[in-house]
């Protein structure tokens, strides 16, 4: 009996393979590695593999901000929380020091003011418009999401127009950058960086006890945040600075309206050095389009590997409504608060930087919203 | 659904590799922060610099 199921078994296996898309991953991978190292450029190879493997990963382990962010706002539960708090601490064991102690290498560092504030605000809205931050937008484009391809367009073009607007916010005043290795040395900081994290760790905590909702986080979700976090290492390692991923879409989108004769360049934004840079260089030479691009490969080729590819409907109108504004907001929001849940929140408080916590606690409130206005395009609210 | 992803990813992956062949690359990938002057990702000044 078992002899006679076993090659059904495997039968079975490769049905749910779907080559096409698999192959297309794979091999979109390939080529783009290619180009890199042709041009010498070893560090943007190891990136697209690392994104690669990252949207894996993201995929694999259902790995969540929005979604656990949701359950600890609407239920009190804190699994998924404490699990993006590991992957912060791991990350967090090498960046602060290394990017304190070696030279070329730097952590995620912000101002803080009304436009980190505003921006992670409205970030906040958006994502639970969205369901789906900047990394979740990247894995479930990748991993099929037709919706999530309209989130990904909006987010783009939000992120232009946030670009144009940085500049006056900025303006409205701020201080510098807080980073605890500055005034604690390197490994100072990195024990105040753990404490931090600890001492949000024990509010998730004594919140979902005190709303009798559970805190201890799934096999899934601690090796999620294991891996992803030994993977935001290995990216740190290759490009110099945290992993960030919402910079890329606003270069993809200016190089778009460039090519549909639009001129940014007299932009303020756009005269500063490294945006400057960016727009004139190939995309394969931005550090957080090469993750991305990695991402999006990497989820279609698990997704691919496990399932039929995109073979889900359309979802209704209102809901295809609410991931277009969401990404809008989200685009616009990530451009003023410097960054998403990955290149503010997370690489922000793996590097030691008070940004990071501002952020955090200035787009929380905006996902309560962003909760209460979900019914209005007819998504749960759990 | 499944033929849209097949177009998005085969216009934007062409679009991406054209890009890439008529476009400068630097020598090793960069972000706007290895820039003189960045304050934040994106590579904009400090409040100190700017005022």
């Amino acid at each position: 009996m078992s002899i006679a199921a076993a090659p059904s078994a495997v039968a079975g296996r490769r049905a749910r393979l779907d080559w096409p898309f698999l192959i297309a991953s794979v091999l979109a991978l390939t080529v783009l590695v290619a180009l890199v190292l042709v041009d010498g450029q070893p560090a943007a190879a190891a990136l697209l593999v690392l994104g690669f493997a990252l949207g894996a990963a993201f995929l694999k382990t259902e790995f969540s901000f929005t979604a656990s962010w949701r359950r600890l706002i609407v239920r009190g539960q804190a699994d998924g929380f404490l699990g993006g708090l590991l992957l912060i601490a791991i990350a967090a064991a090498a960046i602060v020091p290394v990017a304190a102690l070696v030279p070329g290498f730097g952590g995620a560092i912000a101002p803080i003011g009304p436009s980190l504030v505003i921006g992670a605000f409205v970030f906040g809205i958006g994502m639970q418009l969205a369901n789906g931050c900047g990394s979740g937008t990247l894995y479930t484009v990748g991993g099929g999401s037709g919706r999530m391809l309209l989130t990904l367009a909006f987010f783009i073009a939000g992120s232009v127009i946030g670009s144009l607007h940085l500049p006056a916010f900025l303006r409205l005043g701020g201080i510098d950058p807080i980073l605890a290795s500055n005034y604690l040395g390197p490994w100072g900081g990195l024990a105040a960086t753990w404490a931090s994290i600890a001492v949000a760790a024990f509010a998730g905590i004594a919140m979902a006890r005190r709303r009798g909702a559970s805190y201890v986080p799934s096999r899934r979700i601690v090796f999620g945040a294991i891996a992803i976090g030994l993977l935001s290492i290995a990216v740190f390692a290759a490009g110099h600075h945290p992993w960030s991923v919402t910079f890329g879409f606003t270069v993809w989108g200016a190089k778009l309206a460039t090519a549909f004769g639009v001129d940014l360049s007299h932009a303020e934004f756009w005269q500063w050095a490294g945006p400057k840079r960016a727009l004139g260089d190939s995309i394969l030479s931005d550090t957080s389009s090469l993750t991305d691009l990695g991402m999006i490969l990497g989820a279609m080729a698990a997704a691919a590997a496990s399932a039929p590819f995109a073979r889900n409907p359309w979802p209704p109108l209102k809901s295809l409504l609410a991931a277009a504004v969401g990404g809008l907001l989200m685009g616009w929001g990530a451009r003023l608060g410097f960054g998403c849940n990955i290149g503010a929140f997370i690489g922000g408080v793996a590097s030691g930087s008070l940004h990071g916590w501002v952020w955090f606690l200035a787009a929380l409130p905006g996902c309560a919203i962003g909760i209460k206005l979900r019914p209005l395009f007819g998504l749960s609210r759990e | 659904m499944r033929l849209v992803y097949a177009i998005v990813f085969s216009i934007a992956f062409v679009a991406l590799v054209a890009e890439h062949l008529s476009s400068p690359s630097s020598g090793r990938p960069v972000s706007p922060e290895d820039f003189a002057g960045a304050c934040a990702p994106c590579g904009a000044p400090c409040p100190s610099v700017s005022k």
